[in-house]
């Protein structure tokens, strides 16, 4: 049997890492070819990464959370050919290859799980609560946090091997030390309680809390993909945010006139491709706008193609897939691009292929989108359009007031690239394009 | 086998090898015909006559010097100086020429010779008869550095050093020369260099100790088991090249340990025991590891006993790192 490493693939264009998000095999585990091995996201979205071989794992490297730069290696296989499947392999070297990784250890995790609550003070549900015992619950709870930890070197080692997190164990030792036994009673300790309904409601508020005043929850995964994005892109752009309205009767009506030929074709038809196709036609018309600066080289980049991504909601947490070349397509086809995007991203399957290359982003904010905002640049495109509820307001119109319908638009820019006038003209490009969506029959390049 | 004393075991080797090789020679400080002031070389001048025991001037170099010159000319000489503490004047002798001369000629001359020298007090010396000077020669890259603890380990380490190819310092603990007794083989036999011994197995606290301090270990180990430590000590035997390897076997499996020695606190030998001890089983220390040393003080004669690492100074150090 031969070993083999299998290494992060290069699973698209310019990712070069993704964090572990969660490992569907362990050492031990015999895996099918195509067999789930592990998911990784990358800074485009999860993937599953399935064994390309059939064998055995002999070892996983990476925890999760942990970040692995493409063509590392995640998984050693002990590779499996026909015939040596089944019983062990007269040669030496096979025999030793054995022995090398322990048997699948499931068992002790498992019941690891089940003996724990009378273990841990502070927790049960007795209503005993005097002063003195809440600092025994806050300190020896779910909850407990210590950035720097004392404990002697060997202790240091043995929560290593049980992957505890030193900081999160509530000591017992002398001199505030976390002892061993700490740490052998904390990994047989539930999981932090996540409800954060409990500990404060009702009556129990008004007495003393019994539940830690703090809860830490990992910060990884999509969450922390997002967060270092956004933080990138207001620590590099310069974001200034232009807001304006627009006079949406005519492509309310329009849109009423096309729901039913729309609907025949299996399209349910909202005002977003509209303003998707609206934005392609005025970034024709504004090329800066679908710029990118190439720092490296001190070069900006034009864009030939206008890939519109489309800022979704997920439960997993803001997503942007992508309608590609939305300047050639019709509003139907774009139609047809968002619903099958937005039905991926609620099931959380979306394509890698669907989340890269936009060129500029649209964000409809939907029925809360209130009056304003200040979109955050979908980094390194160079503006963004936030599209705010349509509403209707009075307005003055030949001298008299009446009710409009009214639609109001948010665009920031990266003031390093776009000036002023030029966001401004794009703005009103977009919205000649929304109150006159005729127009938008001679946009179908 | 012959019960003797540390005194005894060591003249036996000396006679032994002086036997079987006419090129081993003694030379010295009153090593003639008084045998030496501790009698150490009794009998061989008497046996092997002029030419193979000298009596030299009361000159540190010039004995280290001269045992030099001889050994580059194919004896093999074994000096003493009478005690440790006068070692100083022949100093740059050992580190300028002895430590160098084999590395420096690539083998060819490699100036071969055993350095015998009574270290340690806790003998009424006062402070130019007490010292243990052993770091200071450990630090010197090109020597070997020995010290026994007991009559077997006395004469095996000695014909072990003796055809060592290294230079090697001999440190003999004159506080246990005639206190420590022991069966010891007639015959040849060798102690090879750079291997300690485990003198008592244990669970819970490493004692690391050599010469005469070894003792004093095993009395404060033996009050430690009364209240329930049960420590595991390590003779050194070999100060350099150290049994790192057994140290560490020994700590990995205790996770504390106690280095006992009587130099000074400060860059002694413990400090660099430590450091290994660091190095190669962090992860495994249950506790600090502590020293229980001699002061950083010149040796004092009247409080002899309060500056020596004596067992009533270690078995505090057990108690607290074992409770660690």
């Amino acid at each position: 049997m031969a070993r083999w490493e299998f290494k992060l693939p290069d699973i698209g264009e310019g990712v070069t890492e993704g964090e572990i998000v969660a490992w569907l095999v362990q050492p031990g585990d015999v895996v099918k070819e195509d067999q789930p091995t592990i998911e990784v996201m990358t800074d485009k979205a999860t993937v599953t990464i399935t064994a390309p071989k059939a064998g055995t794992v002999v070892e996983t490297r990476g925890k999760v959370g942990e970040i692995v730069a493409v063509h590392s290696v995640l998984l050693v296989f002990e590779l499996s050919s026909p015939g040596e499947a089944v019983g062990p392999a007269p040669s030496a070297d096979a025999s030793h290859a054995r022995n090398g990784h322990a048997p699948k250890d499931d068992g002790p995790a498992a019941t690891a799980v089940g003996d724990i609550k009378e273990t841990l003070p502070g927790m049960g549900g007795a209503d005993a609560g005097v002063g003195l015992d809440v600092a025994v619950a806050v300190g020896a709870g779910a909850g407990y946090f210590n950035e720097k930890p004392l404990a002697t070197p060997a202790t240091r080692k043995l929560a290593r091997e049980m992957s505890v997190d030193l900081r999160r164990v509530s000591p017992s030792g002398p001199q505030g030390r976390v002892t061993k036994t700490d740490v052998e009673g904390f990994s047989r300790a539930p999981a932090a309680p996540s409800s954060r309904g409990t500990a404060f409601a009702g009556t129990a508020l008004a007495r003393t809390p019994r539940g830690p005043l703090e809860e830490r929850v990992p910060f990884t995964g999509m969450r922390r993909k997002i967060s270092q994005k956004m933080a990138q892109s207001t620590r590099t752009a310069a974001h200034f945010t232009f807001v304006e309205e627009c006079d949406a009767t005519a492509l309310k009506a329009l849109r009423a006139r096309l729901q039913a030929p729309a609907e025949a074709a299996g399209v349910r038809l909202s005002f977003l491709p509209f303003i998707v196709k609206a934005t392609a036609a005025a970034l024709k018309k504004h090329p800066m706008l679908n710029t990118t600066l190439d720092e490296s080289t001190n070069e900006l980049v034009f864009r030939k193609y206008f890939h519109i991504g489309i800022a979704m909601a997920t439960e997993a947490g803001l997503m942007v897939p992508v309608v590609k070349d939305a300047d050639r397509k019709t509003v139907l086809d774009i139609a047809r691009d968002i619903e099958r995007l937005s039905a991926d991203a609620k099931a959380g399957k979306v394509k890698l292929d669907d989340l890269q290359g936009s060129t500029f982003t649209v964000t409809s904010l939907g029925a809360r989108g209130g009056l304003l905002a200040t979109p955050i640049i979908n980094f390194p495109e160079v503006a963004i359009l936030g599209v705010h509820r349509m509403k209707q307001k009075p307005v003055v119109k030949d001298g008299q007031i009446v009710i409009g319908e009214v639609m109001l638009l948010s665009l920031s820019f990266d003031h390093r690239i776009v000036d002023g006038s030029i966001g401004a003209s794009f703005a009103y490009e977009i919205i000649r394009y929304l109150e006159t969506p005729d127009l938008l029959w001679m946009e179908m390049a | 086998m012959t019960q003797m004393n540390m005194v005894q075991a060591i003249n036996a080797a000396l006679r032994h090898e002086m036997r079987r090789d006419a090129r081993v020679v003694v030379l010295g400080e009153d090593v003639g015909k008084v045998g030496g002031v501790f009698r150490v070389t009794q009998g061989l001048w008497d046996e092997f006559g002029d030419d193979r025991v000298v009596d030299t001037p009361l000159s540190e170099g010039g004995i280290v010097g001269t045992a030099i010159g001889m050994a580059l000319y194919g004896l093999l000489p074994v000096p003493e100086i009478q005690f440790a503490d006068f070692i100083y004047p022949a100093y740059d002798q050992i580190v300028s020429e002895l430590a160098k001369l084999r590395w420096r000629s690539g083998g060819e001359y490699p100036a071969k010779l055993v350095l015998r020298t009574p270290v340690g007090g806790g003998i009424r010396g006062g402070l130019y008869h007490s010292q243990s000077p052993e770091s200071l020669f450990i630090h010197v890259a090109g020597l070997k550095v020995v010290c026994a603890s007991n009559p077997h380990d006395a004469k095996g380490l000695l014909l072990a050093s003796i055809r060592d190819p290294d230079p090697v310092l001999f440190f003999e603990p004159k506080r246990i020369y005639r206190a420590a007794k022991g069966e010891v083989p007639e015959g040849d036999y060798t102690v090879p260099l750079g291997r300690a011994a485990v003198v008592r197995t244990g669970e819970d606290v490493t004692l690391l100790a050599w010469g005469a301090m070894l003792y004093e270990a095993i009395a404060a180990a033996d009050e430690a088991k009364k209240q329930g430590i049960d420590c595991e000590i390590v003779d050194l035997r070999t100060l350099w090249p150290v049994d790192i390897d057994t140290v560490v076997a020994s700590v990995v499996k205790t996770g504390r340990v106690i280095v006992v020695h009587e130099a000074p606190k400060t860059c002694g030998f413990g400090a660099e025991l430590i450091a290994l001890v660091n190095e190669k089983a962090f992860l495994y220390l249950e506790a600090p590891p502590a020293r229980v040393c001699g002061y950083d003080t010149p040796f004092p004669y009247t409080l002899e006993m309060d500056y020596l690492p004596l067992a009533h100074r270690i078995l505090p150090v057990i108690v607290a790192t074992a409770r660690y």
